[in-house]
This record gives C-alpha cells, structure tokens and sequence, in this order.
C-alpha cells in the first residue's frame, strides 16, 4: 500500500475496516477519517453492515460424520459357473439382430421364389393353416389323416412352384403394381412360411406319433419278457414244491 | 493439551481413522455454515459438508502439509459449493420459509431468548440472506470467508485464486451493495450506524 493515504481509496478504507493494514498506516487513515466526514461516513455504514451481517447464522443441523472404515471392504466376488462361449446366452442386441436377419432371409427367399410363381392366392394358405391348428395332434388324429394332409400339402406347394410368372412381370409398370407386387411377395413369404411351419408340424406330429407306437410295442415287449421270466420261475417254484410234497408223503 | 490439527492428520495418513473422525468433530460445523452461506440449501450444504470430509479422507495421503489442513479443507469445500451451483443454475441462497412457525421456531432454541425476539432475529436473518443472495458468488464468497471464517486477506486470495487486490475491491463492493439493500429494509437506520 502507499504511505500516502488518498480520501476515498476503497482498498485502504477496507483494510482499515478489517484492521489488516500496517500499523502506520492505520494511524494515517485513522487520522483522516477524524477530518474526513465522507470517509467517516462510509467506515460507519460499512461497520454497521457487518454488525447486521452477524444476524446470519446458519441452522443448527445435527451433523455427527464419521468415517466408520478405513477401507470400505471390497464386494465378495462371485464365483459364477464357466459357461462355453457357445453355450452362453446372447445378449438381447445380438439375439434382436439374428432375429432380423432370419426375418429378411425368410422375404427374400418368399420374394426369390415369387419372381418364378403365379401371383399369390392369399385366401387358401390361411385355410388350411386354420384347418391344421384347429385339429391338434392328439391320440383322435390317425397317421392316415397326417399322411393325408402332408400329400395335400406338398401338391400345393408344388402347384405354386410350377404356376407361370407372366401375370407378375407383366404387372411391373407402374408403382403402384409395383406396390402390389411387393404387398404380394411379403404375403407370399408369410404364406409360403406359414405352410412350411404347418408341414413341418405335421411332419413332427407324424414322428412323434410314430415313436409313441414304437415305445409302446417296446414296453409290451419287455413286459412280455418279464411276465415269461416270471412264469417260468412260478413254474419251478411249484415243480420244486411238488416234488417235496410227494417225498413227504412217501 | 489439545492436539493440533498437524497432529491428527498425521496420525490419520498413519492410518488411524479416529483421528480423522476428530478432525471432522472440529471442522464441521465451520464447513457446513460455509456450504450452507454459499448455497443456501440445509440439505445440500449437508451433503457438500459430507462430501468434502469424504474426499478429504480420501486425498489425505496426497496432503503435504503445504497448507493449514483447514484451508485445504475448506478450498475442496469450497470447489464442492462452486460445482453445485454451476450444476444448479440459480439463485443459490435460499428464502426462510414465509410459514415458519413462531411457536416452532421458539422450540428450537434455548428458553432464554423470547419470541419475539427470535421472531425479529430470524426476520433479520432472512433479510440477509436475501441481500447476500444478490451478489456475485466471488463477492458472497470473499464476504462469508472474511466475516464468518475470520480468514484474511492473503488467505482468501489464495482460496479464491486471484490477487489481494481483488479481494480486497469484491470485498468493498459486496458490502456497499449489501449496505444499500439494507438501508432499502429499513435495516440500517442512522442510529444503527452511529453506534460506531
């Protein structure tokens, strides 16, 4: 600070009101203030705000930290079961992504197959879907009734794969048969998907059926078996029983 | 004989948390008013209050000893109030309730201070903290370090990052800005300031 005190230097007044300057320069201002009724005026207002400034206390919150640990333990590791890399389950992006790829390779083939396929007739998959879902594969269904239905199928699909695709082509000039086109090839492939779905339930029912049939002759078989094991010990057992009845007797 | 605060934090970077703990037991309550004046939330000043003893534990092995430990304390204290109110974006001293309860309030204190008297002092208060609401944050903060942490000049220069000069120019400015205010509240009346 400079030794020569200058009326109304705020840095000097405030070092003078905070008693944080040299002690010769406190007598120096202390001296002009008791001439100074400007710079009298403003140390007094300035000291009774700080006396108000006193008034703000803050609320008396019960506090009481403490630091319990040194180290916070580490969490326990958990010890989780090697699974093989193919085993592991995927992570819900990557099992979204093969879903999608399935799904386009399910349209492409339906459209791969429509370039070569009269246009689709929509009503008569659905059909024979409802007719194969409402007829459960139960003990009522007789292997007759699934071979029937496979032959339906299969010679419905052939019909499909043998129609002429001239309507189609011809059809490509303006957007929006080329809408249509595409409309038909997306119900196409769900079609085509749907009865390949129904096929192979059917197909799958027909095994099943099959493998009870062959079950079933097999447990027979067995209890065959047993039952003639069981019989020929009976027969031993009274043979053996007879023979000591009849030394008995004698 | 009082250990020095030297003392526990040695102590405490040897590993001895109960020392740590004692440090706490005599800063906390200067630090949670610092956080409370600057940010004006109880609730949030209790959190920074918290916080800042936390990170401090955790930096202790880092502390040289540069510093007095309360200043270290109070700069991570004070860089906790500077985050929060750039997090915040608002005015960050708060208002007194309008609905405080006279009654409520009485039981907060001791018997001798009568209603009346803790009704006009906590009106006083409100008022302040309106008025300190309205400067800056350097200026409340220059302000609150000097009037209720007794720091000086140097040190506050130091906490604040700038020169002595500065300090010494917000500290000027906040009080003739809180003077004004004051005397616009009818709380500084000639008699007030002729008391000097």
């Amino acid at each position: 600070m400079n030794d020569i005190f200058q009326c109304g230097d705020s840095a000097a007044l405030v070092a003078y009101l905070y008693d944080e300057c040299a002690p010769d320069e406190q007598a120096l201002i202390a001296a002009h203030i008791k001439g100074c009724a400007a710079c009298a005026s403003e140390i007094d207002a300035l000291s009774a705000t700080r006396r108000t400034l006193a008034a703000w206390t803050p609320p008396d919150l019960a506090l009481g930290f403490r630091i319990t640990r040194e180290h916070e333990p580490r969490p326990a590791k958990i010890l989780e079961p090697k699974i093989a890399w193919w085993r592991a389950p995927l992570p819900a992006w990557a099992q979204a992504a093969a879903a999608l790829v399935i799904f386009a390779a399910g349209l492409s083939v339906g459209a791969i197959r429509n370039t070569n396929t009269a246009p689709p007739q929509t009503a008569a998959a659905p059909t024979v879907a409802t007719e194969v879902n409402t007829q459960p594969a139960t003990a009522s269904v007789t292997p007759d009734d699934l071979a029937k239905l496979e032959k339906q199928l299969r010679s419905e699909m052939a019909q499909r794969t043998s129609s002429s695709p001239a309507t189609q082509v011809a059809a490509r000039g303006s957007d929006d048969t080329l809408l249509q086109q595409v409309k038909g090839l997306i119900e196409e492939s769900e079609a085509n998907q749907r009865r390949d779905f129904t096929l192979r339930m059917v197909e799958l029912a027909g095994n099943v059926e099959n493998q009870r049939r062959v079950d079933l002759a097999s447990v027979r078989q067995q209890m065959g078996l047993q039952q003639g094991a069981i019989g020929t010990e009976l027969r031993q057992q009274r043979e053996v029983l007879g023979r000591l009845v009849s030394e008995r007797t004698r | 004989m009082t250990t020095t605060d030297e003392e526990l934090v040695a102590r405490a970077q040897g590993g001895d948390v109960e020392s740590f703990n004692q440090l706490i037991v005599r800063w906390e309550r200067p630090i949670y008013a610092l956080a409370y004046r600057v940010i004006g939330k109880e609730e949030d000043a209790r959190d920074v209050c918290q916080d800042a003893f936390l990170r401090a534990y955790r930096a202790l092995p880092g502390f040289k000893g540069q510093a007095k430990f309360s200043s270290w304390l109070y700069r991570i204290a004070l860089n906790l109030c500077r985050d929060w109110i750039r997090r915040q974006r608002r005015a960050p001293v708060s208002q007194l309730p309008e609905d405080a309860d006279a009654i409520e309030m009485a039981s907060e204190t001791g018997p001798v201070e009568s209603i009346e008297d803790l009704v006009a002092r906590r009106e006083l208060s409100a008022i302040v903290e309106e008025a300190m609401s309205e400067l800056s944050e350097e200026q409340r903060t220059a302000i609150i370090l000097k009037e209720y942490h007794g720091m000086t000049f140097q040190e506050i220069a130091d906490m604040q990052g700038c020169p002595l000069s500065t300090v010494k120019t917000r500290l000027y400015q906040g009080l003739s800005l809180l003077r004004r205010r004051l005397e616009q509240q009818g709380q500084l009346t000639p008699e007030l300031v002729k008391r000097v």
